[in-house]
């Protein structure tokens, strides 16, 4: 390969996905730090050392309509679908909804809690789709963050850019990657300690943070 | 670490091929994506946004981009030109009534600059059907011998039985890869 060509290729924008383990993060940054900062960069971010305490942007942030509607897990090994969650199109009987989950509780939907059995610690291959909707204007530069940790240990870190995205749009993204690769003393913690791996997605409009969303995770389902 | 080792990692981590598919609407760019991928194809409705897998094949890091093809649609196509390393042409070739307007619009797309370093291949879909036109007839309609600008094949092909689909995909990789990354 030719430097020039190497050159072009890292002037890339958009569809990276980075599956690379980073052991070590240079020139580190706190929440507290984060918290100050007016603008939150995706920098920002990746320079975080583990998951946050708090949000580090209000769901107001979020002026773009920008919604998920629909999560899919799949084993590509076996060719089947592990679980689909979709969100119910809005008003199909005409019915008032019994109340209004994001007046009673301003983070719902921005964290979900994941029940898996130890039998999940041994995929493969998986593939991710997520499906979401933008609302009435164009988004530039939609780019994507999330990171997984096992207590302090960074287990994964997706890194994606989107671009743009059509106004009014549904649009899907599925990642198939490679499981990390665990250990038997590491998978066996990890069964033990449910709900001590967590993630963080940072989503950015032109590199600025607009949403954060937290999972968390327990992998003793059916024990 | 020698320059060598360094020059061979560069390439381990740039092996990343864009693939843009476009086409008009109903040509069955995101069944291709779908069965390509060993998804079940059976409930595909009209893609209003764009589709995109990332997945691994053959070492290479592929993200493949499928942008709805209705109208009011492709004027939004332009968005994602960028870095575009193959554009796959998706064809109905059972529609015959609308190779005109498939036609127009892919000419179109081949003067744009920023597809100007995209290899080019064109899936002749829907070969399954009893009304499709071979590949030879597609590559008259279209006028692909006159393209000069672009690396480009044809091949007839099934979204719906996976018919020649890894044979295309293979071939725009191996094109790709011979001009953007030194073969080991």
């Amino acid at each position: 390969m030719s430097v020039a060509s190497a050159e072009r290729k890292t002037k890339k924008k958009g569809g990276g996905l980075s599956g690379v383990l980073r052991r070590e993060q240079k020139d580190p940054i706190t929440e507290e730090e984060l918290m100050k900062k007016d603008v939150i960069t995706p920098e920002d971010c990746l320079r975080l050392n583990g998951v946050t305490d708090n949000y580090l942007c209000p769901p107001e942030a979020n002026v773009y309509g920008i919604d998920f509607t629909r999560f899919k897990l799949r084993d590509m090994d076996s060719q089947t679908v592990l679980f689909e969650v979709a969100k119910p199109p809005p008003a199909d009987n005409g019915g008032e909804p019994e109340f209004d989950q994001e007046e009673m509780d301003p983070n719902a939907g921005r964290f979900v809690r994941y029940q898996f059995t130890p039998q999940f610690l041994k995929l493969k291959t998986v593939g991710a789709t997520v499906e979401f909707v933008v609302g009435d204007q164009p988004v530039n530069k939609f780019r994507m963050i999330e990171k997984h940790y096992f207590k302090d240990k960074m287990l994964k870190c997706f890194d994606f850019e989107f671009g743009f995205c059509i106004p009014h749009s549904r649009n899907t993204v599925e990642h198939i990657y490679e499981f990390p690769q665990l250990d038997q003393d590491e998978i066996r913690e990890m069964i033990d300690s449910p709900y001590e791996t967590r993630s963080d997605s940072y989503y950015f409009v032109e590199d600025r943070l607009i949403m954060h969303n937290k999972a968390d995770y327990a992998y003793n389902g059916g024990t | 670490m020698g320059l060598l080792t360094i020059l061979k990692k560069m390439k381990q981590k740039e092996k990343e091929v864009r693939l843009l598919m476009l086409g008009l609407d109903n040509a069955g760019k995101t069944t291709i994506l779908k069965k390509f991928n060993g998804e079940d194809i059976d409930k595909i409705s009209p893609t209003l946004g764009f589709n995109i897998k990332t997945l691994e094949h053959r070492g290479f890091k592929l993200n493949v981009w499928d942008v709805g093809g209705q109208k009011s649609l492709r004027s939004y196509w332009r968005n994602y030109f960028e870095s575009t390393d193959g554009l796959i042409w998706v064809v109905d070739s059972a529609d015959r009534m609308r190779l005109q307007d498939c036609k127009r619009e892919l000419h179109a797309l081949l003067v744009e600059e920023r597809l100007a370093g995209a290899t080019l291949l064109v899936f002749a879909n829907k070969q399954d059907l009893p009304g499709a036109l071979p590949a030879a007839d597609i590559k008259k309609g279209l006028d692909l011998d006159e393209i000069t600008t672009h690396h480009w094949l044809i091949q007839g092909c099934s979204a719906v039985t996976g018919e020649n689909l890894l044979q295309g995909i293979d071939w725009i990789i191996d094109d790709i890869a011979s001009r953007v990354f030194t073969m080991d």
